[in-house]
């Protein structure tokens, strides 16, 4: 029997989610001894924690590049930097929900601390190096969602979201966890660096086997970033669960999910010819980045349309994705095609670095501009449209710019942020992640996506007409006023412009990413 | 060893039980019965581990297969919690009736 030594530097990549954990379990116990007619206070209390738990990751993320555990996960910048942005969305989503659940009666400490739960299972997938792990940390992080898109009880929505949700996302762990399985049996291991290692030996002997494998991993991730053609829960999910769980799943679940997809795959694809995962990758790219937008263009219903945009979303990251598993050859062709690398300078360049920073811009730039969409959206919400079909109609925010002008200045920002119009943080975020991809020699794909783009502007812009160009309904309802919800819109509309404007010190701290364990 | 069943046939015992799973999954109408076909292939995934673990004589896949019969149980909790749900609002589990949202 030996007894693995476990050093404190071991415990430093799963600190934040040990302060998440503990932050949740005093909520959980704020509700038995505490339990006050007024609980806005365990909203602060998972904001802090939120907080708190970002600033450790914050810590953590300038250290170099290390397994961690026995390899059971890594530390490097890359997983860490992700952990701050799951935090930040997490700080805004507690905030949000505290008016939004107030609102309804439903306020609870179990609902902060579900989130909080969640974040933590979100910040350990991103560093998970070994199945098992990734595995217990993807239901971590799925049945505390599961249990959130069903919290509110009233109206048949919540429950048959998360009903949806709940049958989805448990298939595609069991098809991840197959795929697996498949792999254990090929390597021998389930650590993804002796995978790894054992991976080029085994394709030879059982390619069968490797390419099951692969392709059963691809698929269960596939589902959870939400790509086309595995989409299909994502609009009924977002559109039924309530609002600021929808903006946590678009948000902070995507983010960990494509973090842990790419450390996944940076060591499955060895062994295998490099045009295999650079071609899946790219087909489901831009199957997500043409079919989110072109789905989004006929929504009226905004909650909707915003579920069909994270799917684009997703397709922009998946871009970037492939970007990183372009095969580096060296007889450059020179046809630009959807699937081929074109390498722009004869060779191909190590873009490996600038592809991390432009993931994690663009995620950051996504989980403030989602959060605060979906806080807008909240707030126009009322509590008795939970069985009415219209609630979230275009129509609800007609004439918003002068019923609320600060309202409808922050819900154009977050607007024109999503479709990628400078001067926000989606349009920088944009541009370091195509510049990437063009960098890579993805020529076709990235004019794809910029075209595809295109079209979504149409989507955001019509929002932006509605509430400046169209006058308001005599029976328009007032938005709810809680000071948190404004805390948080205000946070993140100012986060949209001034990244947007002046990104600061974020680039070059992203820039470091670019060491990522493995690669 | 010569009486011992080879993993081969463990193996396509798994597969089966996976696509049968799939298969429900993507085809059954009854909620229950298509939360005991999700139960299905992620012991179709148990036995793969368990049968690759005999085979090579190591413990990695006997832990994962704990751990995974752990998560599936915490998995069913939340998960029929959510089908009563599903029951109370509507008084129905079928899966075709269960559409209120447009699309």
């Amino acid at each position: 029997m030996n007894i693995p030594h476990l050093t404190f530097q071991d415990l430093l990549p799963v600190a934040p989610a040990g302060v998440l954990v503990v932050g949740a379990i005093v909520l959980l116990l704020s509700e038995v001894f505490l339990s006050t007619a007024q609980r806005t206070y365990q909203a602060v209390i998972g904001t802090l924690t939120a907080l708190l738990a970002g600033a450790v990751a914050m810590n953590n993320a300038f250290e170099p590049a290390r397994a961690a555990l026995q390899g059971y996960v890594v530390l490097d910048p890359f997983s860490q930097w992700m952990t701050v942005l799951v935090c930040l969305g997490t700080a805004l989503a507690s905030l949000l929900s505290a008016g939004f659940l107030n609102h309804r009666n439903a306020e609870r400490g179990e609902f902060y601390a579900l989130i909080l739960f969640s974040a933590a299972g979100m910040s350990l997938l991103a560093m998970s190096a070994e199945f098992i792990t990734l595995f217990i940390n993807l239901e971590v992080l799925s049945i505390s969602t599961y249990a959130l898109t069903a919290f509110l009880r009233r109206g048949p929505r919540p429950a048959e979201a998360g009903f949806k949700y709940f049958i989805l996302g448990a298939f595609s762990a069991s098809l991840l966890l197959y795929g697996a399985a498949l792999l254990y049996g090929a390597t021998g291991s389930t650590r993804f660096l002796d995978v790894g290692l054992a991976l080029p030996q085994a394709f030879a002997q059982q390619p069968g086997l490797v390419y099951a494998g692969f392709g059963l991993v691809l698929a269960g991730f596939a589902f959870k970033v939400a790509a086309v053609p595995f989409h299909m829960w994502t609009p009924d999910v977002y559109e039924g669960a309530p609002t600021p769980v929808t903006a946590l799943m678009s948000a902070g679940v995507k983010a960990a999910a494509v973090v842990a997809l790419v450390r996944t795959f940076l060591f499955l694809v060895k062994g295998l010819s490099p045009e295999v995962p650079f071609i899946a990758f790219s087909a489901l790219a831009l199957l997500s980045m043409v079919g989110g937008n072109l789905l989004a263009l006929p929504q009226r219903n905004v909650k909707r349309m915003l579920a069909y945009s994270s799917i684009a979303h997703a397709g922009y990251l998946l871009l970037g994705v492939a970007a990183l598993f372009a095969p580096a050859t060296a007889k450059g062709s020179d046809a630009v095609g959807l699937f081929t690398a074109t390498p722009l300078l004869g060779s191909m360049p190590n873009v490996a670095a600038s592809v991390y920073k432009g993931l994690l811009f663009y995620l950051l730039g996504y989980t403030v501009t989602a959060l605060g969409a979906f806080g807008t959206i909240a707030a126009l919400e009322r509590r008795e449209d939970e069985t009415r079909s219209n609630t979230w109609d275009l129509e609800r925010f007609a004439g918003l710019a002068q019923r609320k002008p600060g309202w409808a200045a922050a819900m154009a920002a977050f607007m024109l942020s999503l479709g990628g119009v400078p001067p926000t943080v989606g349009f920088l975020g944009k541009l370091y992640l195509f510049g990437a991809a063009v960098d890579a020699g993805l020529l076709g794909l990235a004019v794809a996506g910029v075209l595809a783009s295109v079209a979504g502007v149409y989507v955001y812009l019509r929002v932006v007409v509605y509430m400046y160009m169209r006058p308001a309904p005599a029976d328009a309802p007032a938005p709810f006023r809680h000071w948190t919800t404004e805390v948080a819109l205000i946070a993140s509309a100012v986060a949209v412009v001034a990244l947007g404007v002046l990104p600061g010190p974020v680039t070059e701290w992203f820039s470091r990413a670019g060491m990522v364990f493995g690669s | 060893m010569s009486h011992t069943v080879p993993t081969a046939n463990y193996l396509i015992l798994a597969a089966v039980l996976f696509c049968m799973g799939m298969l429900g999954v993507l085809l059954r109408r009854n909620a229950l019965v298509v939360f005991m076909c999700i139960e299905l292939m992620l012991n179709a995934a148990n036995l793969t581990f368990l049968a690759f673990a005999r085979e090579r004589g190591d413990s990695i896949g006997h832990l994962s297969a704990f751990f995974i019969i752990a998560v599936a149980a915490a998995e069913a909790a939340v998960g029929l919690a959510i089908v009563i749900a599903v029951f109370r609002s509507r008084g129905t589990v079928n899966i075709e009736e269960i559409q209120s949202m447009k699309h």
